[in-house]
């Protein structure tokens, strides 16, 4: 290769911003799917990842559900963990360095059975070096107390995450939940409150039961459905969510492939998380971030942000020339 | 010791007893790390259908070979789709995961292997690595028991036999063996042979592993139970096989283990096993409507 080196032979641009955050690929896995960073180290290099956010955290330590906690179900699980973590101590102490050490933007996913709880791990967590961000998860069907009760009622919404503005100077990502009538009243009454981005969504409430043992699958009874299967509702979700405010938003839902991240993408989210498909394929995340620079490159983009909310909506129907060009990005 | 992501070959696959079958897998850089007891993580297919893996401990690990063998019943859909397979299959695994059984000091009298039904499937490669022990003193015999509902589900006694070990089979129609569960057997032997031995391993379902960890703990003994729980990551991410354990301090706290990074291997001592029982983690049963 000589000097006139073009446009076309360097690596497309994956860098996005996110509000006040950089990161170097859109690509983040999602809370609850990747402990803290070190259970993958086996399988991939995660410095690779735009972004962690770890395993949801709240003030003391919490043990989690009785099992059976998970149940497989078409092309999905279904997982009533019961928000099981370590605590903010021992997060504080025993992980966070790790993932400082490494220097990868670490997003601290935040969980709390009242307004105060929440308050108070913002300010806890307020300027410790290494956090890059908080996520206000008010969206988890699982527990009893807090979690989704927050997240179904906008006035409760904007109280929690009104909050948490209160107490902490560092970008807040507010965790939707998809559990709703009209999730755009949500979404703009967390960033009303002061979220300087959004994440969706959360899992779907669902339920499985046994014809055998006539007894529910899952001791908590209701669970949370991940995986594919809720992928088209995710869509839906992010749609709603970014006709209803103006903020960056990050796209979650069954995302296992970079065709799968490149249509959260292609809606206009700034950002993807991967959730379930850690579980099956430890090094997916870096597979989506190969993925997605491949397609780039093969259909000319230069950088992502070219790419991101390049979704046509004048379409004619039907439509003039269906494509049939398919790529093998996840090979 | 590192946990890999391997694509493994199919190098056989048997029926050996009543819907259970052997598979033997290519896959050195796994066979190179693994241990007795521990356990691997099996993609049945591509795609999401079925959409998590599957655990499935050691059967036998054939270093040299490169291989892994695991033992498996068909219980659901997604084994009776492994049990289709065809040798030179690509199957992906992850592994070695989990504990592993502990063999230190098991040489210094006799040891108890317990097995129930496919619960055989860790403690051949147990026996193996117990027989092959050179700290094992002369004389002293690895008894294995094994039993089944009936006959038709006990691998053949030529897949067993090795020299010092004594099989003490056990059905529950008694087809084969003696007609009793393979506690009664160990019992029997306790009390009639007055064997008593140093350490008990056992694999099985969970009432057996149940009734033998209370014996064991009665009686002293140490215990080395392999356990099994539905899972969907097989390394401590999705905190989904949690068991709960017994806290001696706070016993009625909540606290809970997990079997894929705190086991599988469990002390009988360990584990809260009332509140198991309760709750009734029971493996999904295969049925055909």
């Amino acid at each position: 290769m000589g000097q006139n080196t073009t446009a076309a032979d360097r690596s497309p641009d994956l860098s996005v911003h996110l509000g006040p955050l950089r990161l170097k690929n859109p690509v983040m896995v999602a809370s609850g799917t990747f402990g803290y960073g070190q259970e993958y180290e086996d399988f991939l290099d995660i410095r690779e990842i735009g972004a962690i956010v770890v395993k949801g955290i709240s003030l003391a330590p919490r043990s989690g559900n009785p099992p059976p906690r998970i149940v497989e179900t078409p092309a999905g699980m279904i997982n009533a963990i019961g928000l099981e973590n370590v605590g903010l101590e021992v997060f504080l102490d025993a992980k966070l360095p790790h993932l400082r050490d490494l220097g990868i933007p670490t997003i601290v996913n935040i969980f709390g059975n009242t307004v105060e709880e929440y308050a108070e791990l913002a300010r806890r967590l307020d300027g410790q070096p290494g956090v890059a961000a908080l996520e206000i998860n008010i969206s988890c069907p699982n527990v009893k107390q807090g979690g989704m009760v927050f997240g179904t009622d906008p006035t409760l919404a904007c109280e929690v995450v009104g909050a948490v503005r209160h107490r902490t100077s560092l970008p807040l990502i507010t965790k939707l939940t998809p559990n709703v009538t009209r999730i755009g009243e949500v979404a703009r009454a967390a960033v009303d409150a002061g979220s300087d981005m959004l994440s969706c969504i959360n899992t779907v409430a669902a339920l499985a039961v046994d014809i055998y043992s006539r007894r529910p699958k899952l001791a908590n009874v209701i669970g949370g459905l991940s995986g594919p299967a809720i992928k088209p509702i995710a869509l839906r979700c992010t749609y709603e969510v970014l006709q209803a405010v103006r903020c960056p938003v990050i796209g979650i839902g069954g995302i296992a492939s970079a065709t799968d991240a490149l249509e959260f993408l292609l809606l206009g989210a700034r950002a993807v998380q991967i959730g379930t498909a850690n579980f099956t394929d430890p090094a997916v995340a870096r597979r989506v971030v190969e993925g997605i620079e491949r397609f780039l490159e093969v259909e000319g983009f230069q950088s992502i942000e070219e790419f991101i909310g390049a979704l046509d909506l004048e379409c004619t129907f039907p439509f003039a020339e269906a494509s049939c060009q398919s790529l093998d990005l996840d090979g | 010791m590192a946990k890999q992501q391997e694509a493994a070959r199919l190098l056989e696959q048997e029926a050996v007893a009543h819907q259970t079958y052997r598979m033997k897998l290519h896959s050195p850089t796994i066979a190179g790390e693994a241990r007795a007891g521990q356990f691997l993580m099996l993609q049945v297919r591509d795609g999401n259908d079925p959409l998590l893996r599957r655990p499935f401990s050691f059967h036998r690990i054939q270093r040299e070979e490169g291989a892994v063998e695991i033992l498996y019943r068909v219980v659901g859909r997604g084994t009776w789709l492994m049990s289709q397979m065809d040798p030179g299959s690509t199957i992906s695994l992850i592994g070695p995961l989990g504990n592993g059984f502990d063999l230190s000091n098991s040489g210094a009298g006799p040891v108890f292997l317990a097995a129930g039904g496919v619960g055989i499937a860790p403690l051949k490669e147990l026996v193996d690595r117990l027989l092959s022990d050179p700290s094992r003193s002369a004389g002293e015999e690895v008894h294995l028991f094994y039993g089944a509902r009936t006959a038709a589900e006990l691998l053949d006694a030529s897949l067993l036999a090795a020299p010092a070990l004594r099989i003490h089979w056990s059905t529950d129609d008694g087809t084969m063996g003696f007609r009793g569960t393979v506690t009664q057997v160990i019992e029997q032997v306790v009390r009639d042979e007055g064997v008593r031995p140093t350490r008990l391993y056992a694999c099985g379902p969970l009432a057996m592993q149940h009734r033998l960890g209370l014996w064991a703990l009665r009686e002293g003994i140490d215990t080395q139970l392999s356990l099994e729980s539905l899972m969907a990551c097989g390394f401590g991410a999705c905190l989904g096989c949690a068991l709960p354990a017994a806290n001696p301090d706070h016993p009625t706290s909540d606290h809970y283990l997990h079997v894929c990074k705190d086991g599988p291997i469990f002390s009988a001592g360990s584990i809260q096993w009332d509140r198991i029982r309760q709750q009734q983690i029971a493996p999904p049963i295969f049925r055909c409507i």
